[in-house]
Formats: C-alpha cells, structure tokens, sequence
C-alpha cells in the first residue's frame, strides 16, 4: 500500500528518498563517532546511498553517454573550482590519509548518486528544476548537519547548490560525480 | 546563455563561502569541529583561542572520586580513577587545565597541538587517561609528549591505537605539560598521503590544464561537426 503510493506520486516518492537519503547520511556521521568505524562507515554509507538510484534509468539520472567526453572534462573542471579556495589560500589543506582514499571515492559516488541523481530526478518529477535544485541543496545541507561544525555549513550549502545547477544545466551526473571525488580526494 | 549565467554565479557564490572557512569540509573527514590554535597554522583561517578547564574533585570516603577534567572546545580531556590522587590533609581535589600562550619548539620534536599546563593541588598517584584532539591541517601526531617545563625536555609517552578520529590517547602517571606531536627528524608519521599539503595548487593547476588542453580540441571538432551537419541540412 505504501510503496503503491510512493511508486504512483511523484511528491511522495520525492520526500521518502529524501527521508531514506538524509538517514543513511546521519547515521552515518553517528557511527563515524566510534573508534575504528570511520572506513567501514564511508564504504557502507556510500553502497546505502547508491541503493537510492534503484529504479531510475540512467539517463534519468544524468549518466547516460552522451557527450561523455565532454562531462569527463566538466568534472575536472568543477573539481578545479571546488579545490580552488583552499588552493588559493595558502597552498597548504588538510591531509587524507591514504588508508582513506578508497572511502572517499565510495561516499563522493554514493553522495552523488543520491542527491543530484535520485533525488534530483524524483524532485523534478514532483516539482520541476526549481523544486529540484532547491530540495537536492536543502537535503545535502541537512545532511551534512552532523558531520560538520556549524560554520562549514554555508560552504557545504553552496558546494551542494554548484553541483545541482551543474545537474540542471548540463542535464548531467558524471561531472558532479568526478568533480566531488576529486575534491574530497586532495582536500 | 540563462543556465551558464546561474552556473557563474554558482560558482561566485561558492568560491566566497568556501574562502571564508577552512579548507576540509567535504565529507566530514575533518575533526568533529575546527581545532582552537594558540599559533595557527597560516591554512586554519578564522581562529578562536583555546579554552581552560577547572574542576573540583570530591573525596568521598577519604578516596577522591572519579571525574573528568576537559576544557570546553574538547581539546584536551583527562580521566581520573577512584583514588586517583594523594588526598592527605585534603577536603577535595582542584585540577585546572590551561593552554601555554606560548608555542614551545623544542629540538626534535614538531608539536601539531597546542601545548596545555595541567596542574592539580594534589599529586597523582595513580595512572589516568589522557585524550588529546588535533587538527585535521596538520600531519598526525605519532605521541603525546609531556614535560615539567615547557623549555623541555620533553619525553614521549607514545600513543594508544585505540582512539577516535582526530584524537591521541595515552596514560600519564603525573601531571605537568602536554602536547602531540611527532620527532621532526623523521618524516611525519602516516606521511603516505593523498592531496592536500602542498600539493594542492599542483592538482588545481593541472586540472585546470587538462581542461583547456582536452576542451579546445573538443570545442573545435563539435563546431565542425554542428557546421558539417547544418550544411548537410541546406543541401537536402
């Protein structure tokens, strides 16, 4: 009855990926919080985030080959802009360990997916592009609440709001996807 | 034209947010909250001052009671057991934490804390549990060290593998100064590392090549291909 109603409304369907999306990433962050959890965390909330895309076809998430080489490139560069402030700053950034590398990847695929690909799409579908862009931004924000300080949070809101409008005006996942790996790799 | 103008001023308005905090706040690999520096390093950006701690210990039973001395930023925390202090002549236990207004740089070791002073009324008779914090814009401390003077000299009390994220735990058996660092003749511990440091700005710079480098020719052979298919289109 339930997921009748989630699959047949898109606004429902909407705010029950929201809710599934912003669990999975507090519990995450709450589990982080214990000795030796960080890995196993990242990797787990990342596959928990991409079961978000169950359902959607590729291209209704942004992946699908079009243009591929040229998303591969806007990835890069949006990796430069996101890297760019701590670049400029003073050349010097916190340090990923390297045992860490692979968790990074896991969530920044995990977290893309989610947000600007499953979520993206269902918001649409519920709402159009405003709905959309200002619902994925909202969420990721709220999603970061217990992970990070309160003052990082404007800075996670308009990383969130880049990546969405990247979702919005290419039609596109790769590039938020290679652009946001890259940035929690080197930062 | 519409959606590239939103993207420019996407990218305007997170290039002003992310300069105004410290870089490290993607997915919350960072510590839990920014590190309180006495001397910040010049990345830290916006920086408040370390906190002290006070705390009175009860004697319960002529045994001083356990309790926790932390300062209120959470950088320094210290356990103490049941009977954890020499109560002779004492009604209760005063323990204060304080961090040095100083940056000691003694020979050999590279200190990435702050250094703090914990002094109590009473000595320390049995062995307490000491929690250090850092940050997340320096290398990992491989210890804890501890001193009488902050002048020195320091000796290591190691680490214990057990330890949240961003955090160094050892045991003490007397109070005096403390701090986490790393023997700065070796390099720093954990040093395989990917991005950050100084790296950064080589990351950027390449990327950015990349993009101009791979963009061009890209750019160049979907114009011929949007001519060649519109000439295509005139001659049908």
């Amino acid at each position: 009855m339930v997921l009748s109603v989630v699959s047949k409304r898109p606004l429902a369907r909407g705010l029950a990926l929201g809710g599934y999306v912003l669990a999975v990433e507090w519990a995450r962050a709450v589990v982080m919080r214990a000795p030796g959890t960080l890995f196993p965390a990242l990797i787990l909330g990342g596959a928990a985030l991409v079961i978000a895309a169950w359902g959607w076809s590729p291209e209704r998430l942004g992946l699908g080959r079009k243009r591929l080489a040229l998303r591969v490139l806007g990835g890069f560069a949006l990796g430069a802009v996101l890297l760019l402030p701590a670049a400029v700053r003073s050349g010097a950034a916190p340090l990923l360990p390297a045992g860490l590398a692979l968790a990074a990847v896991a969530i920044s695929i995990g977290e893309e997916v989610a947000f600007r690909g499953a979520l993206y799409a269902a918001l649409d579908d519920a709402g159009g592009a405003p709905l959309a862009i200002g619902g994925t931004t909202v969420l990721w924000t709220l999603a970061h609440a217990l992970s990070h300080p309160p003052e990082f949070l404007g800075a996670v809101f308009a990383a969130g709001l880049l990546l969405a409008l990247w979702r919005w005006a290419c039609q596109d996942l790769v590039g938020p996807i290679i652009g946001h790996v890259i940035a929690d790799l080197a930062l | 034209m519409r959606r590239l103008a939103w993207l420019a001023a996407a990218v305007v308005f997170y290039s002003i947010a992310a300069w105004s905090v410290a870089p490290g706040f993607y997915d919350g690999f960072g510590p839990p909250q920014p590190y309180n520096f006495t001397c910040p390093p010049p990345q830290a950006g916006a920086n408040t001052k370390p906190s002290s701690a006070h705390l009175d210990i009860k004697i319960i039973n002529g045994v001083s009671d356990a309790n926790s001395a932390f300062t209120d930023d959470g950088q320094i925390v210290i356990g103490f057991l049941p009977g954890a202090f020499d109560v002779t002549g004492k009604t209760g236990i005063s323990v204060d934490i304080t961090p040095l207004d100083t940056c000691p740089k003694p020979p050999g070791i590279e200190f990435v804390t702050n250094v703090y002073r914990v002094t109590a009324d009473a000595p320390l008779v049995k062995e307490s549990g000491l929690t250090v914090r850092y940050s997340n814009l320096l290398p990992d401390p491989a210890a804890v060290y501890q001193a009488s003077d902050p002048s020195g000299p320091w000796t290591s009390l190691g680490r214990s593998d057990q330890a949240q994220p961003y955090t160094v735990n050892t045991r003490i058996t007397k109070l005096g100064y403390f701090a986490a660092g790393y023997p700065s003749t070796s390099p720093a511990p954990d040093a395989i590392k990917v991005g950050g440091g100084q790296t950064l700005p080589i990351v950027v710079a390449v990327l950015i090549v990349v993009v101009v480098l791979a963009g061009l020719p890209l750019a160049i052979v979907r114009r011929r291909r949007g001519s060649a298919t519109a000439e295509d289109e005139e001659e049908d």
